[in-house]
């Protein structure tokens, strides 16, 4: 019975792609939930968060350390500091000063900041292909073997393990702490949760925070994964990511969450039967359809019309 | 014939006029035209980086001798972002900027639509990097390329494949852009005539880096040769995740994966790599000095397309010296006619302007050693 | 005051944060592994002095602000000058002189700069058609490129495979896109908002990767190459003419000047933007043109007034279709070649931005967006490979300056003195 066990090879390769951009649409989701604005760089906050992550493991590398829980660690704490300053810093200078203004203004602002990021880091890491090594080779085999195999590398166990937790850390931010809470009341009214006494400023910084966090969790994952890191990677992955964010629902954690599975696991099988050049029509695809039959996404609650 | 050759005759006549009263300068400008930002400019920096380096060597040795009288060459740089419409652009901007000289594109498809402008022009272009047939297909007296052809490449890996590897299960994979399919393409036709099966031909994307899918396809096709037309990083990253998901298939592919960085990104995986290169410029011994130097600039100078580059100003130096004139018809007329002495080897173009006897050798790829020649073709 | 202290500490170590992993250390690949150092100290002090200046900048915001405040003639442009240039019969007049002075340039200016005006053209073209989907009917078209693709393609597909000429494919090409924008926006029009931008966005993406997979038929990553140009009445503008053809030289006995063509291609796109400009300008004055507008401001009223939103949606995105294939099969005359990496969705995102940037709506701001926007990387070559970083900064400079577009629309309109 090959055909099993390419299936599930398909659906594990799947969910591993998969719970990578769930990570970085959680960042488009919490955005869009709060202001309502589409932010395009994000795909580069994720490209800069490869980069921290390449940098932290290169230098701890060359200090001599070659423990890889310890490399992780360290990458995963770099990356995520820097991406979140990022974070912070773009919501400041590209969107807070037009917060307010016709809803495209900022997506304009957004489009020329991902140019504008995208080539600070070619100018000043060069345009190479940067690469380190296979930090955690090997992985499980189960199966007969030949073609009736299933490899789950141990690095995909990782992928899946830390996406879980991120998760789980989120879910629980968002619904048992004071700002989580302020979060959700800011997403539900803005106006109110003002007058409340919440302060919006700083919870619409801490969104743009949380989403750069994530990516960068998501940035670490995929670049040490994969191993090659090049300054133009954040803008498919954005672009695909975003697709899982409105898949889901726009708006919706759990959303983004499920959105980015059922986008990975559409490629990797769609990729098998119509051939890996139409995996991005495939991607699109679905998206069209999900949308024609719902037209909020899979868990997107439906917009009410106010006159 | 007579009257093409007239036409000819004339159009030579008419670009010399044009091209006579613009030549007071104490300079020769070289544009090099390439992408500097975008996607691709990796690739683009590699034919930056050979361009002046070249331009800088010759202009060390006091620069070009035209008819007795030394000049000295002068670069200027153009970013198309190996996007057509903004190639046009830099064509006609290099019309206005009277530089009669370029070194460029790099894309094939950024490639074609200025070769038009500089035919008509009557501006020298040598382009070290863009493969398709197509370009110097079309008659054009002033356009050359010191690369070699998709159509030439392919068929030297298809007749090695199927003469000396003998697979059981082949699969033909490529990134869905000009060079990469186009010589998948040709290896596929290649083997297909000699009675090979491709049980496997696909594009995938590239910029990608999950290769998973279609690694499962060909692990469930029982595919033992694997050959890939595109660029090194992807296929190092198919490399990679081949080993990783226990694929016992070997691999093999044109030049532009035939770089140090192949090793670099897929690391012990390019081990038994099996690559069609013109011949590694860059490991030659009586390149030695060059390479230092490039290395002494902390450039790299293992790309593909740098010595293709640098052999470019060179052909155009040695070419205006050979014409004893700044005359775009004349040098154009030498480089057809002539024989340049270049870290490339001896190099002469045919009618069309592409390389003469322009072989490509089979290497295997070693981690961590240097590659070794496999078939003398 | 130690509030302001920590505040100010805090965005000087942010610049720190962002500025130093990015800049002040380098990845380089050392054999086959991968170091990172220090890139020079002069990049270091850069960040340092930096840092200083935000800290100073935030510690004293109050008195920074006030003493902006109280500084004296500001460089602003009088509201009355703008309200001026945007009225109606004001942008009639200066649309006017635009179209004499396009008229007559050319033939003085040089080959360089004539192409980048036809360039210019072609986005005036595709600004004014997304103009009428995204500023007049507010629907955000991501995936406008697709449109402008279809229009290249079918030209090109046309002139390969049946020889047909320029003038043949150019309503041809619009009349394709069209029926692209009307079955694709059948069934996406009743999404709202921002889930037709990421549809359309979507449909734009699909498209190019059919053109780019189909290969044999698109020629896929190739394209199709060898576009015929198009002709005067039949005289080519090339230096000798293909069989049984005459070129425009030989006919009126003038040398040839290789200059003509682009003269000619230049031209042809000046009154292809007069016709797109003159259609939207009737069209805006016709019930439709008001619908679309109506639908724009508020929805559900248009639906009570007993409008058809599907209908008024519809037509305004297979308008915008059809301009976008003019400009598309333009396009690949001018270009002799297409390929699908023409039509990526950067392309649509440059557009869209003419659009804002321009005033949502303002036809003349269209005009003047898109030079901006095609000018600005053109005259930013001599900075080499520092153009799209600036032209990035740029983007966000010009929204946050002007948020309401270069030229916004005015209504003629009265107002109530208080």
């Amino acid at each position: 019975m090959p055909d099993i066990y390419h299936f599930f090879q398909m659906l594990v390769n799947g969910l591993n792609v998969g719970s990578t951009y769930a990570l970085i649409a959680i960042g488009y989701t919490m955005v869009y939930g709060i202001i309502g604005m589409i932010n395009f760089a994000h795909g580069e906050v994720y490209m800069i968060g490869s980069y921290i992550a390449f940098i932290a493991i290169a230098g701890l590398t060359m200090m001599g350390l070659d423990s890889v829980p310890l490399l992780l660690t360290g990458a995963f704490i770099a990356s995520i500091v820097v991406t979140s300053a990022y974070g912070y810093s773009i919501e400041r200078v590209a969107y807070r000063p037009l917060r307010g203004s016709n809803r495209l203004i900022p997506l304009i602002s957004a489009i020329g900041m991902s140019i504008f990021l995208q080539n600070m880091v070619l100018l000043s890491q060069d345009s190479k292909d940067k690469s380190i090594p296979n930090l955690i080779p090997g992985g499980f085999t189960f199966g007969p073997g030949g073609a009736s195999e299933v490899v789950v590398s141990y690095m995909q166990i990782v992928v899946f393990v830390v996406t879980l937790l991120a998760m789980l850390g989120l879910t629980l931010f968002i619904s048992r702490s004071r700002l989580g809470r302020a979060c959700r009341a800011c997403a539900e009214d803005m106006k109110m949760a003002n007058l409340l006494g919440i302060n919006t400023n700083n919870v619409i910084a801490l969104t743009f925070v949380i989403g750069a966090a994530l990516a960068a969790v998501a940035a670490v994952l995929i670049s040490v994964q994969y191993g090659v890191i090049n300054p133009g990677s954040g803008f498919l992955v954005g672009l695909k990511a975003f697709t899982a964010a409105v898949l889901g629902g726009i708006g919706s954690i759990p959303g983004a969450m499920l959105g980015g599975l059922v986008l990975g696991v559409a490629e990797a099988f769609g990729a098998d039967i119509f051939g890996d050049q139409y995996k991005d029509v495939v991607a699109f695809g679905l998206l069209v359809l999900v949308l024609l039959f719902r037209p909020t996404g899979i868990l997107g609650r439906p917009e009410i019309e106010k006159v | 014939m007579a009257t093409k050759q007239i036409t000819k005759l004339f159009a030579a006549m008419v670009l010399a006029g044009v091209a006579s009263h613009s030549f007071a300068a104490d300079t020769i400008k070289i544009g090099i035209a390439g992408p500097k930002t975008g996607p691709v400019t990796q690739y683009g920096d590699m034919q930056f980086t050979g361009a002046k380096q070249a331009i800088a060597d010759i202009n060390a040795k006091g620069g070009v001798d035209v008819d007795g009288k030394k000049l000295l060459l002068e670069a200027k740089e153009y970013d198309d972002a190996c996007d057509p419409k903004q190639a046009v652009a830099v064509a006609n901007k290099i019309v206005n900027d009277g530089v009669k000289f370029v070194v460029g594109h790099l894309c094939s498809s950024s490639t074609q639509p200025p070769s038009d402008i500089y035919e008509d022009e009557g501006i020298i272009m040598i382009t070290p990097a863009a493969t398709a047939p197509e370009i110097t297909a079309r008659g054009y007296k002033n356009i050359f390329r010191t690369i070699g052809l998709d159509s030439a490449q392919g068929p030297a890996a298809g007749n090695y494949i199927a003469d000396h590897v003998k697979p059981k299960v082949v699969a033909v994979l490529h990134d869905k852009q000009q060079y990469g399919e186009g010589i998948a393409t040709a290896v596929k036709q290649t083997l297909e005539n000699k009675g090979v099966k491709v049980a496997v031909f696909e594009g995938v994307n590239a910029g990608d880096k999950d290769f998973a899918a279609v690694i499962a396809k060909l692990k469930q096709a029982n595919v033992d040769f694997v050959y890939y037309g595109g660029y090194h990083p992807e296929l190092g990253l198919i490399l990679r995740q081949a080993k990783e998901k226990g694929l016992n298939a070997k691999f093999m592919g044109p030049e532009g994966v035939g770089n140090d960085s192949i090793s670099q990104i897929a690391q012990g995986a390019s081990e038994g790599l099996l690559v069609t290169l013109p011949q590694a410029f860059d490991q030659q011994p009586e390149n030695k000095a060059l390479v230092a130097k490039f290395v002494a600039d902390k450039k790299d100078p293992t790309g593909p397309f740098v010595f293709p580059a640098y052999t470019a100003v060179e052909v155009i130096a040695q070419g205006i010296e050979q014409a004893k004139s700044e005359d775009t018809a004349k040098v154009a007329k030498a480089i057809h006619d002539g024989t340049f002495k270049t870290p490339m080897g001896d190099l002469s173009f045919d009618d069309k302007g592409d390389l003469k006897n322009f072989k490509f050798v089979v290497y295997e790829w070693h981690f961590g050693k240097p590659k070794t020649e496999v078939s003398p073709q | 005051m130690t509030r302001n202290l920590k505040s100010a500490f805090f965005s000087a170590l942010l610049v720190w944060a962002v500025a130093y992993p990015v800049l002040g250390l380098k990845l380089t690949i050392v054999g086959i592994n991968i170091e990172v150092h220090n890139t020079s100290t002069f990049t270091l002090s850069v960040i340092a002095i930096c840092s200083l200046l935000m800290f100073v900048r935030v510690l004293f915001n109050q008195q920074l602000s006030a003493a902006w405040k109280a500084s004296p003639n500001m460089p602003k442009v009088p509201s009355k000058a703008t309200d001026f240039l945007t009225l109606p019969s004001t942008q009639r007049w200066i649309i006017l002189g635009l179209v004499i002075v396009a008229l007559i340039w050319p033939f003085y200016g040089s080959r360089g700069a004539v192409d980048i005006a036809t360039l210019i053209l072609i986005y005036v073209m595709l600004g004014l058609g997304l103009n009428i989907v995204v500023g007049l009917a507010g629907l955000l078209d991501l995936g406008y490129v697709g449109f402008y693709a279809v229009g290249a393609y079918t030209y090109a597909l046309l002139a390969h495979y049946f020889g047909l000429s320029f003038w043949i494919c150019l309503p041809l090409a619009g009349l394709m896109a069209a029926t692209f924008g009307f079955l694709l926006g059948f069934p996406v029009l009743r999404l709202r908002g921002d889930y037709l931008a990421i549809v359309t966005l979507g449909f734009g993406e699909i498209i190019r990767l059919f053109l780019r997979n189909l290969t044999d038929i698109t020629g896929g990553p190739n394209g199709i190459s060898n576009i015929p140009k198009p002709t005067l009445f039949g005289l080519s503008f090339d230096r000798t003419a293909a069989e049984g053809m005459q070129t425009f030289h030989e006919y009126f006995g003038i040398a040839y000047n290789s200059i003509n063509k682009v003269i000619f291609l230049y031209l042809i796109a000046l009154v292809l933007v007069l016709i797109v400009l003159f259609v939207i300008n009737r069209l805006l004055r016709m019930p439709i043109g008001r619908a679309w507008e109506a639908l724009r401001e508020d929805e559900i009223a248009c639906r009570a007034l007993g409008l058809n939103p599907t209908i008024i949606k519809l037509s305004a995105f297979t308008l915008g279709a059809t301009f976008a294939g003019f400009a598309g099969s333009f396009f690949a005359a001018r270009q002799g070649l297409v390929t699908p990496e023409s039509f990526t969705f950067l392309e649509s995102a440059i557009i869209l931005a003419i659009v804002v940037l321009g005033g949502m709506g303002s036809q003349l701001g269209v005009i003047l967006a898109a030079v901006v926007m095609i000018l600005l990387p053109e005259m930013m070559r001599d900075f080499s490979e520092y153009r799209m970083l600036l032209f990035g900064a740029l983007m966000v400079l010009m929204m946050i300056w002007r948020p309401q577009g270069l030229l916004p629309m005015q209504r003629p309109h009265l107002e109530l003195r208080k």
